[in-house]
């Protein structure tokens, strides 16, 4: 038996995330390291669990090992119920064909069975590459208040960055007239988050019709949204005005733990009434030796530091050697800075090693990345703006 | 692997040397390391052992333990296969809930086990710092065709003035004699309190004692047994280093030994974790101008002071202008600007307001109680 719940939560983390770079060869983009102590995943399954919403979908398809670990059976997040719970949901075959996740709305469609076990009311659409905090609750109750067919979250961007972003044009009650993708003449710097609520039934019939046309990309901004629009469906804006960040780029992923170390922070993890949980290793507290200096950081328990860190993020299990110094960098789980290395600008991801006297990353220009298990040796130097990984 | 042995943690030693720290909480419960409690590496032992059934027998100030451990889930203890209970005492026609020694609570704590099912029990008090492997101890054990083995230390850490069980090994490693709180101890094995045995054979003996009007287990039932002189006794070296928390002098020097790497070694290990209750604070956060040098520093601190020698726990703030040296401040304790604290233990949500100085000597640290404002 599976209980009915009012909203269920699908969690879009299938994209292979090529923008990271060798980052995500081996890792699916929400398993990814932030913020020391964090995976990217645990900021939407931290703000479901706060939001009170207790049945989320995770649509996995590239690199889902780690993912799949990571999740587990879902504790950190309180996600491990008899209701409900988080659920992996992979592609797999079926009688009329296997078939990969061709876009979003396919994988939700893909996955009608799931939802309708729930028989729920809403569903709420989420993507697995944004750092924010977020209460869906709240966004939920407005979009029943509304009696919407779909509720989109949007914030304001730079007029200059709209280019970049699907922009909603809003009525004065905020309820959405028109969408431009990526518009070079922005009417409105009103920029879609990729979050999603639906009224389920409205959504189940129109991704039964979307995925009937051989010409649709099956994609919520693509095609979802505008049939909504065409059929004059009532859509609604549901403006955030918290911090939120997109980290699917190696600039936009090092920004984002860079913010942590600002003051006044603009997304305070300390806050108890709103925790991001994450899954825990279980290593000692961090050690700063005789030789270590740290300043203006963030250091995660199991890390050993002899050499000097400022301005950086430090994952668990990191060893910073004596004589080295890292600075305004990102250095991911288990990696090791070697005596007098230098590591600057830069992404060091896990298991990564840095041999002594190595240079990593330059005070300018473009972020290094030294992708999973890589090995710079001794004495050799990468130059700003390089990725290298296996 | 699993193995067939069920675990028993008694927490219920007084420890008066022990002072404020213990005041409100069992041994067992003591904050160590920054982010564990002592329970926490008697746990990661049995565990890594094998053991996939734990007794916890509490006795007076229980609630911290009960709230620390909650369902066992850190430690996958919460399973139907696996799983650790919590045994509280209670009252009924021959227990009044108040245990003079561990033979006491071991009779108290029968039916637990009776219910168990494993051929052998380990047993040990949770005053003592150690990484043992029951398992191989388990082993020795049966290659002896031992009826009792009790775990033992030469290591000078272990000694304790005044008080302390020593014990007399022969050759074949038997021992032969117990020396209970001698002014100078004549044999250099100290005994860790924690032994293996079959479990139905513990029953017995327990059931015997207690009708003979007993109370403690060492010095009353172990001593008798050997002088019948009917058991095969055996001891077992723990050849790593102990640490023994029986005093506030104690508590401090064992905290502080683990700011060196060596000893972090012997307890820590990738392979071997340490369980603790998860808190799920962000990292340390330093500010610009933080100052910390040969420390231990958990999660959800935030730094803008001076720290050196020290541990500090889970959430501590240590504001601009404020040094921390050679001290232990406990999780969630607030040290305001310009505050000096040196040789100190500042126990759990100790709050030190601006400009207070509090320095003590190394040999004698100042114990603040939990939630004082200073």
């Amino acid at each position: 038996m599976v209980s009915k719940k009012s909203c269920v939560a699908m969690l879009l983390a299938g994209g292979q995330g090529s923008r990271l770079g060798v980052l995500t060869h081996q890792t699916a983009k929400p398993a990814i390291p932030f913020g020391g102590k964090y995976r990217i995943i645990d900021f939407p399954l931290s703000n479901c669990a706060n939001s009170g919403i207790d049945v989320v979908g995770v649509l996995t398809q590239w690199q889902p090992l780690e993912l799949n670990a990571y999740i587990g059976s879902g504790s950190p997040w309180d996600l491990d119920l008899s209701s409900g719970g988080v659920f992996v949901l992979p592609p797999h075959m079926k009688i009329e064909a296997a078939e990969w996740y061709s876009g979003t709305a396919n994988a939700i469609y893909q996955n009608l069975p799931f939802i309708e076990q729930y028989d729920p009311e809403y569903v709420l659409i989420l993507s697995g590459d944004h750092i924010y905090k977020f209460d869906y609750a709240d966004m939920l109750a407005k979009h029943i208040k509304q009696n919407a067919a779909a509720t989109i979250a949007v914030r304001e961007v730079p007029w200059e960055e709209c280019n970049r972003f699907g922009i909603m044009n809003t009525d004065k009650d905020n309820r959405i007239i028109e969408f431009e993708e990526k518009p070079a003449n922005p009417k409105s710097n009103n920029a879609s988050m990729g979050v999603y609520v639906f009224t389920w039934s409205k959504l189940r019939e129109l991704l039964i019709k979307d995925e009937a046309d051989p010409l649709s990309s099956n994609d919520f901004g693509k095609n979802i949204i505008p049939t909504m629009l065409n059929a004059n469906e009532l859509l609604y804006a549901y403006t955030f005005n918290g911090y939120w960040k997109d980290v699917g780029t190696i600039e936009s992923l090092w920004e984002a733990n860079m913010d942590l170390l600002k003051q006044p922070v603009p997304i305070d993890l300390h806050d108890r009434s709103w925790r991001i949980y994450a899954r825990n290793i279980g290593m000692p507290p961090h050690f700063v030796s005789r030789t270590g200096s740290v300043e203006n950081s963030l250091i995660t328990e199991g890390c050993e530091i002899s050499g000097e860190v400022k301005g950086s993020v430090l994952s668990a299990g990191v060893v910073v050697e004596k004589g080295a110094q890292v600075i305004d960098s990102v250095i991911m789980p288990f990696a090791r800075i070697g005596e007098n290395a230098i590591v600057m600008r830069s992404i060091i991801a896990e298991n990564a090693v840095i041999d002594k006297d190595a240079q990593v990353g330059e005070s300018t220009g473009d972020i290094a990345l030294i992708g999973n298990s890589m090995h710079i040796k001794e004495g050799t130097t990468v130059r700003s703006g390089v990725q290298l990984g296996n | 692997m699993k193995k067939d042995i069920v675990g028993l943690i008694f927490t219920g030693e007084r420890m008066d040397q022990l002072r404020d720290l213990t005041r409100t909480r069992a041994v067992a419960a003591l904050p160590m390391l920054g982010r564990y409690r002592m329970i926490d590496f008697l746990m990661a032992s049995m565990i890594h052992s094998g053991m996939h059934n734990i007794g916890i027998i509490m006795q007076k100030n229980y609630h911290s333990l009960m709230d620390h451990l909650g369902s066992g889930r850190e430690w996958d203890m919460h399973g139907k296969r696996s799983g650790m209970t919590i045994l509280p005492p209670y009252m009924s026609r021959e227990n009044y809930g108040v245990y003079e020694g561990l033979l006491d609570a071991l009779h108290s704590n029968l039916s637990f086990l009776r219910r168990s099912t494993e051929r052998y029990i380990a047993v040990c008090d949770s005053y003592i710092l150690y990484n043992t492997d029951y398992e191989k101890m388990l082993d020795e054990h049966l290659a002896k065709s031992a009826d009792i083995t009790l775990l033992y230390s030469k290591h000078k850490n272990a000694r304790r003035n005044g008080s302390g069980v020593y014990l007399e090994i022969d050759g074949e490693g038997k021992i032969k004699q117990l020396e209970i709180a001698p002014g100078i101890p004549r044999y250099e094995n100290t005994y860790l309190a924690s032994f293996i045995m079959r479990r139905e054979l513990l029953i017995d003996m327990v059931d015997r004692a207690v009708s003979s009007g007993h109370h403690h287990f060492t010095r009353e039932l172990l001593i008798q047994v050997l002088r019948e002189n009917y058991y095969k006794i055996y001891g077992y070296e723990c050849k790593d280093k102990v640490w023994v928390l029986d005093s506030v002098d104690s508590y401090f020097k064992t905290n502080l030994d683990f700011l060196d790497s060596d000893n972090r070694g012997r307890i820590f290990d990738r392979k071997r974790p340490v369980w603790t209750k998860l808190r799920d604070e962000m990292p340390a956060l330093y500010a610009k101008g933080a100052s910390v040098s040969n420390s231990l520093i958990a999660d959800g601190c935030v730094i803008e002071g001076q720290v050196e020698n020290s541990i500090l726990f889970r959430g501590v703030s240590i504001k601009k202008g404020a040094v921390v040296k050679n001290s232990i401040i406990m999780q969630d304790a607030f040290i305001q600007r310009n505050v000096e604290v040196q040789n100190c233990i500042l126990d759990k949500q100790v709050i030190v307001r601006e400009n207070v100085r509090l320095v003590s000597s190394p040999t004698y640290p100042i114990v603040i109680a939990k939630n004082s404002t200073i």
